[in-house]
């Protein structure tokens, strides 16, 4: 217990860092920004109460928006997001998981990760560009803007992830 | 009804999802007044701090203070150029009237005063951009001050905190500036399209303005918010709107907005005055 709260504080802190000082300022070709800090959602444990997941996420979302100057923006797609991560992992993964895995390379499959991160990251982006663009309505530049980003975020976090060596210790 | 409530708290992350969501939207929404919370954003004391802390890590230590000093002394060169333009339109408009009883135009103060700040914080990547400065309430800065960089208009201030400052820049749809083409006289508002931090538009700009492409676009002066003739950017493209008695041009802006680093805030002694003026023109009415 005490080492979920120290990993996950951890992540939330280096990921949070990481998005806020340097990954928000990329802006390739005018159009796409990677959103990293979704990693530290992806990789909490597999059966975190719902409540603790929603909370965490919406704290996560807050946390990024008020260091971007959007506020409530991600914290609406990250409370979207958590609130449907259970079932996500659920769908495609299946039930028999240990609780309290973290879900990895080796304990999802490579696919099976991958799957799991593209929905996530793709129902994150949708519901964040979509919140953002309320005001400015412009649905081919939006579609546009929603794939080039989740692509640029599936790439960083399937480089992190392969990279990452808690789950490689942990799939020994 | 046990089975009810049972059913209530099975479910009761339904109930908290959409508190959350709820939550979420009301932030969305009062943000979306032009004056910010300043709690929730890059200028509170935390996110201020960290945010200048890196401003500094970035700007280069060598650079910094030649750079400063060479916006300032542009800055210095900019007003006085402002300066005697007023005066010499003047003189211009006075020609015609008995030189006696003309008041000697150099006893004609220029409202405005700047005051330089660093850029610490800057976004252009959202639909709605925003800079922080590390200038604020203590540094004589207030809510609806007009900020340019070296190269011309960034922007409003939308915010003030006692240190930092938060600016509605142009690459903000809320941001709307009254402009004209150099030379002429006639006026325009200037919004962004969302599209590219490089250009904006300029919109209700009657039929029979002539311009050419690359002429020069400055503000017009009609608000408190900035002296005319500041540049904001060159026409890059322009087409008839739907109407036809309007053109909107496509304007590429000279503030290279990913690269800010010095801006200056300019002060205008009259503004509180002039608003006043406005206000109780209105209520008259």
């Amino acid at each position: 217990m005490i080492r979920n709260i120290i990993r996950g504080l951890l992540y939330f802190i280096v990921f949070v860092t990481i998005q806020v000082l340097i990954l928000n300022n990329i802006y390739y070709l005018r159009i796409a920004t990677p959103f990293l800090y979704l990693y530290f959602l992806l990789k909490l444990p597999v059966g975190v109460s719902n409540s603790a997941m929603l909370l965490i996420s919406f704290v996560t979302g807050l946390t990024i928006d008020v260091f971007s100057n959007t506020p409530g923006m991600h914290a609406a797609a990250c409370t979207f997001v958590g609130f449907f991560r259970a079932g996500m992992i659920r769908l495609l993964i299946g039930k028999e998981l240990l609780e309290g895995a973290y879900p990895s390379y080796s304990v999802f499959g490579t696919g099976g990760f991958l799957r799991y991160t593209v929905m996530f990251v793709v129902l994150h982006h949708v519901v964040l560009f979509l919140v953002e663009s309320l005001t400015l309505f412009d649905p081919l530049f939006l579609v546009i803007r929603i794939l080039s980003s989740a692509l640029l975020s599936v790439v960083l976090i399937a480089i992190v992830e392969a990279f990452n060596m808690e789950a490689v210790k942990n799939g020994e | 009804m046990r089975k009810l409530l049972e059913f209530l708290v099975s479910k009761r992350h339904w109930f908290l999802f959409i508190l959350l969501e709820i939550i979420s939207f009301v932030f969305i929404y009062r943000n979306n007044a032009y004056q910010r919370n300043i709690i929730l954003s890059s200028a509170n004391v935390v996110t201020g701090r960290i945010a200048s802390i890196t401003g500094s890590l970035t700007s280069y230590m060598d650079l910094r203070e030649i750079n400063r000093d060479l916006s300032e002394r542009n800055g210095q060169l900019e007003m006085e150029l402002l300066r005697i333009q007023e005066q010499l339109e003047i003189l211009q408009a006075d020609t015609l009237l008995f030189q006696g009883f003309a008041p000697d135009s150099t006893e004609r103060p220029f409202p405005y005063d700047f005051v330089m700040a660093r850029v610490i914080y800057n976004s252009v990547s959202y639909a709605s951009n925003f800079i922080t400065i590390n200038k604020g309430k203590e540094d004589g800065i207030s809510p609806d001050m007009g900020v340019v960089s070296d190269k011309g208009v960034v922007g409003v201030v939308a915010s003030v905190s006692d240190h930092m400052a938060l600016i509605l820049p142009i690459l903000n749809p809320k941001f709307n500036l009254s402009c004209k083409v150099k030379g002429s006289s006639y006026f325009g508002s200037m919004t962004w399209n969302g599209r590219s931090i490089k250009y904006a538009n300029l919109e209700q700009l009657p039929r029979h303005v002539e311009f050419l492409q690359g002429d020069t676009i400055v503000t017009s002066g009609f608000s408190t918010i900035f002296p005319p003739g500041i540049i904001v950017g060159t026409i890059h493209a322009f087409q008839k709107e739907r109407d036809d008695n309007f053109f909107s041009l496509d304007v590429e802006l000279s503030t290279d907005f990913a690269s800010l680093s010095n801006v200056r805030v300019l002060r205008n002694y009259r503004q509180e005055e002039q608003r006043t003026l406005e206000q109780e023109g209105r209520k008259n009415d």
